[in-house]
Order: structure tokens, then C-alpha cells, then sequence
């Protein structure tokens, strides 16, 4: 199985975290937070952001109806929400069906305990109403949130 | 156990009986104790570890808050008075208060603010932390826990209790290391202080985390003179302090990367 | 499946889950530890203010709204609860679960207003406030366990529900009860990127 890239999109919409391995065969290749991602973060919020809406309009009855992973011909990309609005999202190969179990540890592990709990980093990250709707730039960039995840996802990038 | 009829040696099975029995005596006592403190109420670890992390922001907010109120010229005072009055009045219906920036904003102003602003909020920190000391070693004397004395407690014991029974109960462990002169100079080494293990800045500011962190060292300086002061040691007689110490090699790593060294100072007379 | 069958399942379903997390998922401090440490805070504030109680009340409620917007995070992440799609669904997920895995208490959700935007908890065994007793002044105008009101819009406005959240009546002031309400004021609508409006 392979890993290509893992995003975390906030409630304004904005790209908050991003990570993308460039070389399979070595888990410390990529980008952190590049500014080079920019645009594809903003297309890929935007693919989920429709295709959710769509699942939502369609759907009937009480249950909440969630994308949960979208295929492409080259690649999958999965798809965990919170109910505060945060979206984790992970590129992948076709080897493994679902991350949902993936992405939630990511979220309850590293996310709560190095975002939610951490008095030094912002829970929300967009300071004032210009940084909403896409238009923030703030990223979490914090040792202990980047050294976790790195230690957690590493050993899935190459098999 | 056999009974042996020679008077010597059945004198000896006996007082082993009699040891087997006192064993089982401190066993029972202990895991009645277990018992007791389990059914004891509970809440979630979390709340209370927010809670308590909590009150640094809080400090800061207070003093944004105290800061502003002497700033209001007197004219202006009696106007906001009219304004406070209608203001109580509708609060009687909603309490919809005007909320304060973020904890992490209110983090990073302590470390931002002068001398004599930062020494007004870890002075506020600390009263806190006294009283959590004062109120936490009444509890734990009126406890009937079987394991703590206190009547015959002299300095060190009392430290001790602060190093073993204290900190057990505030964050789940005991101080790594205790080191004494014995002549009213303590170290008390936690290398894995537990409130602060989730904050981290981006890498390369080790500085700047160690002075976010400072103010929350406030808190536990506060309690360990609390629980001094209950018990019989306070006032000009007592002095503590925390600095940042490196963690022993041996110690596995943990997300914050120095210890704290708590220095307690007891002068009697 | 009838909607009243599944309605009442879901609401079990609310409760065992809210115990479970409890019981297996959550490590434990004494309640006691929490009220004499919470006591210390609101006493330091009484302290700061000089006695002005509705000063204190804000400070309380301010910061309970830090907390709250962090606490919300804990919360979803043990429960993976969606989105309520109303206030009646909400104010379960509140007593039942949320108060339960938080404070080990389960709330009794009561009063609710004709357009079920509104209702009230009543509030019995209270870690908070356990033990306490106020001083006359402070019984007159202190909210003590005020934080909780914070904690709660915190926590609300995070999943996109505006409330208005406060104390109609407690038993430290003298009171029969210890009655918390909540009002839903607005849902946020869900921020949409700027360009694809």
C-alpha cells in the first residue's frame, strides 16, 4: 500500500495541514505545509466540498449520508469528517480499501492531543473574517503534532 | 501448618503464623483502602486536566480585565455605570457575555508583557495554587488513609507526602527525585511534568516554549507552598522555585523535552 | 421501522455508548480533587473583582468557553457522533453522553419550548459545587457553577449551534433545584469557499 499525500481541512474551508511524500521508498521525502500545494489543496477542498453537498441533497431519511472515499483512475482519496467541521483526507493507491480507522486515530491520537489540548496552538485557525471561506493561510505547525504524525503514517507509506 | 509438640520450635511456628497473619492484616487494610478510594466519585481525567491548564489563560484575562478598569477615567466611570446598570438587567434574561481572545493568545501576551504585569499574573497563579494546596492537604489528612501520619510529620516527611501522596493525586504520578541537605534545601525533580506534555511551538523555538511555559510552572510552585503552609510552614520562612532541568538519558523520550526541578527553601528559625 | 422505535433506540444506543466511554475509554481523577480546585479558581475571582459577582459570572462563563471549544474535540473524537438534526436529538447527546463522559452525571432534560428550540437540565449531583456553601452576597447574585454555561456555548457553536445557555435557578442560592437552560438562537450555515457562491 502507498500513501501519497494527507490533508486536514478546517471549517472556513482552509487548508490547515498538508503533507505529501514524493518518493515511495522514503518516508522522509515531501513537503510539510508547502506553499506549493496551495492550489491543489483548494481544488481538492473544493471536489469534496461539491460532492459532499451533492450526497447530502440526495440523501433522504433522518441518516446523515457521508462521502467516505472517491476514486479516481490513478489514485483513491478518503475522507473523514467531525461533526466541529474538520475534514481529514488521505491520498492513496488502490491496495487498501478503507482508512476510515486511519484517519479517525488521527484525529482522537494526534490531532486532540496535540491541537485541541495544546494551550500554545489555536483551535481555531483563522484569526479574523478575512481568513474564512478559503482564505486563510495559518497552518499547525507544531513539533509534536509533525514528529506523531510522521511516526504514525511513515511506516504506511511504502509496503 | 503443622504443629511441632517441642515448646522451641512451635514457639517459632507460631510467630510465623503470627507474621503470616500481620501480613494479611496490612494486605486487607491496604485493599480496603483500594476499595474505599475506587467507589470514592470520579470525573474524567480531561476535564480536569483542561480545567486546570485553564487557569494561566484565566490569570492573564483577569489582568487584561483589572488593567482596563483603572484606565477608565472618572467621568467615564460614571457614565458606564448607567450602562452597567441596564446592561445587569438584561443579563437577568440572557447571560451572553463578552468572551476573552483565545487561550493561546492569552499565553502568548504573558510572555509579551512587562515585568511587572507578568509578576501581577504568576502572583494570581500562584494564590491559586495555595489554595489548591491548602484545600488538598485537608483532604487528604481527613482521608483515614491508614498510610499517611501526620502527627509525627517533621520537614522532610511533610516533603515526602508532597512528593508521594501530593502529586499522585494532581497528576497521576509521583516526583521523580527528591534530594535534601537536610538542612531545609529541597530538590523535587518531575521529569514528565503532566499538564504541560501536549504543548509544543513549531521546532526551533525551544526558547520561546520554555517561556510560554513558565507561567504554568506557577501553579505547582503554589501548591507546594500550600500544602507547606498547612502544615505548619509559611510565610517569610518558606521559598520555592522551578527551573527547567535536562532529563536523565535514561528516561524515555516524551513530547516535552526538558524536566522541572522544583527548588523549596525552609528557613526555621 | 416506526420513527418513535427508532427514535427511542437511538436514544439507548445515546446512553450505553455515553457509559461505555465512561467506564472503559476515560482514566479517572477524584471528584474531589476537581471541586476544591474549581472552589480555589472562583474564590481567587471573588478575590480580583472585589466581590463584584456579575464580573465574576463573565469570568466564569469566559472561561468556560475556552474550555468548551477544545473539549468539543475529546468529545467527537470518543463519540464520532454526526451532526444533531435537531435539539431534542441534541440536548440527548448532551445529558446522556456528553455530561456523563465529562462529569459522570446524567442530567435530566426537561421544559422544552413549543418550537423544541429550547429546553432546560436539571442539574442534581453537581462535582462542581459539592459541598458548598455561599456566603449571603454571593448567594444573591454568584452563578457558581457558571463555567458549565461557557463550556456548553463552547462546545455548541463549534458544531455550528448558536445558543444562548444560562442558570434559571440553584440550589446554592437557595433554590428547590439546579436548573440549567439552553436556547438555540441560530444554525451557522456551513461556510462555503469564496468563489463557489
Amino acid at each position: 500500500m502507498a500513501i501519497y499525500s494527507f490533508w486536514i481541512f478546517d471549517r472556513h474551508c482552509n487548508c490547515i495541514f498538508d503533507r505529501e511524500w514524493t518518493l515511495s521508498s522514503n518516508s522522509s521525502s515531501g513537503t510539510v505545509n508547502s506553499k506549493q500545494n496551495e492550489e491543489t489543496a483548494k481544488l481538492l477542498y473544493g471536489m469534496v466540498f461539491s460532492l459532499r453537498s451533492m450526497t447530502q441533497k440526495v440523501s433522504s431519511g433522518p441518516l446523515k449520508n457521508e462521502i467516505k472515499s472517491i476514486a479516481t483512475g490513478k489514485y483513491r482519496i478518503h475522507v473523514y469528517c467531525t461533526a466541529s467541521g474538520l475534514q481529514f483526507v488521505l491520498i492513496t493507491d488502490f491496495k487498501q480499501q478503507s482508512y476510515t480507522e486511519v484517519l479517525q486515530y488521527i484525529y482522537s491520537h494526534i490531532y486532540v492531543k496535540y491541537v485541541a489540548h495544546n494551550l500554545f496552538s489555536a483551535y481555531d485557525f483563522a484569526d479574523n473574517k478575512n481568513e474564512t471561506r478559503g482564505q486563510g493561510f495559518r497552518k499547525i505547525a507544531n513539533r509534536n503534532f509533525v514528529q506523531s504524525l510522521e511516526s504514525f503514517l511513515s511506516p504506511m507509506i511504502v509496503q | 501448618m503443622e504443629r511441632h509438640t517441642v515448646a522451641g520450635v512451635s514457639a517459632t511456628v507460631n510467630s510465623e503464623r503470627s507474621d503470616v497473619d500481620a501480613m494479611t492484616e496490612q494486605q486487607r487494610i491496604q485493599q480496603q483502602l483500594h476499595v474505599f478510594q475506587s467507589s470514592l466519585p470520579k470525573v474524567n481525567e480531561l476535564a480536569y486536566q483542561l480545567l486546570f491548564n485553564e487557569i494561566i489563560p484565566l490569570s492573564m484575562a483577569v489582568e487584561k480585565k483589572l488593567l482596563n478598569k483603572t484606565n477608565l477615567q472618572d467621568d467615564q466611570k460614571v457614565a458606564k455605570q448607567d450602562d452597567d446598570k441596564a446592561t445587569k438587567d438584561f443579563e437577568k434574561l440572557h447571560i451572553n457575555a463578552s468572551l476573552d481572545a483565545p487561550s493561546h493568545k492569552m499565553c502568548q501576551e504573558i510572555s509579551e508583557s512587562d515585568q511587572t504585569k507578568q509578576e501581577r499574573v504568576f502572583e494570581r497563579v500562584r494564590n491559586i495554587g495555595f489554595q489548591i494546596g491548602n484545600k488538598i492537604t485537608e483532604l487528604l489528612v481527613f482521608s483515614n488513609n491508614p498510610n499517611l501520619r501526620f502527627k509525627d510529620m517533621d520537614l522532610l516527611a511533610i516533603m515526602k507526602f508532597i512528593c508521594r501522596d501530593v502529586w499522585k493525586q494532581l497528576f497521576g504520578k509521583q516526583i521523580d527525585n527528591l534530594k535534601t541537605n537536610h538542612r531545609g534545601t529541597f530538590y523535587l525533580f518531575d521529569y514528565d511534568y503532566r499538564p504541560i506534555q501536549s504543548f509544543s511551538l513549531e521546532s526551533g523555538s525551544a526558547e520561546k516554549e520554555l517561556a510560554l511555559v513558565k507561567p504554568f510552572l506557577e501553579l505547582p510552585i503554589g501548591i507546594i507552598m500550600g500544602v507547606l503552609s498547612s502544615l505548619g510552614y509559611s510565610g517569610e520562612e518558606v521559598q520555592c522555585m522551578a527551573t527547567f532541568v535536562n532529563r536523565p538519558d535514561d528516561r524515555p523520550k516524551s513530547t516535552f523535552h526538558k524536566g522541572i526541578s522544583f527548588h523549596v527553601q525552609v528557613n526555621s528559625q | 421501522m416506526s420513527s418513535k422505535s427508532s427514535g427511542s433506540a437511538q436514544l439507548r444506543s445515546l446512553k450505553i455508548m455515553g457509559e461505555d466511554v465512561w467506564k472503559n475509554r476515560t482514566e479517572k481523577v477524584n471528584a474531589e480533587l476537581f471541586t476544591l480546585t474549581y472552589g480555589s479558581i472562583v474564590s481567587q475571582l471573588c478575590i480580583d473583582y472585589q466581590r463584584d459577582f456579575q464580573k465574576v459570572n463573565k469570568q466564569l462563563f469566559s472561561m468556560g468557553y475556552n474550555i468548551g471549544v477544545r473539549l468539543i474535540e475529546d468529545f467527537l473524537a470518543k463519540t464520532a457522533l454526526p451532526r444533531c438534526e435537531n435539539m431534542v436529538k441534541t440536548s440527548e447527546a448532551i445529558s446522556k453522553c456528553a455530561f456523563k463522559i465529562f462529569l459522570n452525571m446524567t442530567p435530566q432534560v426537561t421544559n422544552f419550548s413549543p418550537e423544541k428550540d429550547a429546553f432546560s437540565l436539571i442539574i442534581d449531583e453537581n462535582p462542581l459545587s459539592d459541598f458548598v456553601e455561599l456566603p449571603m452576597d454571593a448567594m444573591k447574585q454568584l452563578w457558581y457553577s457558571n463555567i458549565l454555561c461557557g463550556v456548553l456555548k463552547g462546545a455548541l457553536q463549534m458544531v455550528q449551534l448558536e445558543c444562548d445557555v444560562w442558570f434559571i435557578s440553584d440550589v446554592l442560592k437557595g433554590d428547590a433545584h439546579t436548573e440549567l437552560r439552553i436556547k438555540l438562537n441560530k444554525v451557522l450555515k456551513d461556510e462555503i469557499p469564496i468563489g463557489e457562491d
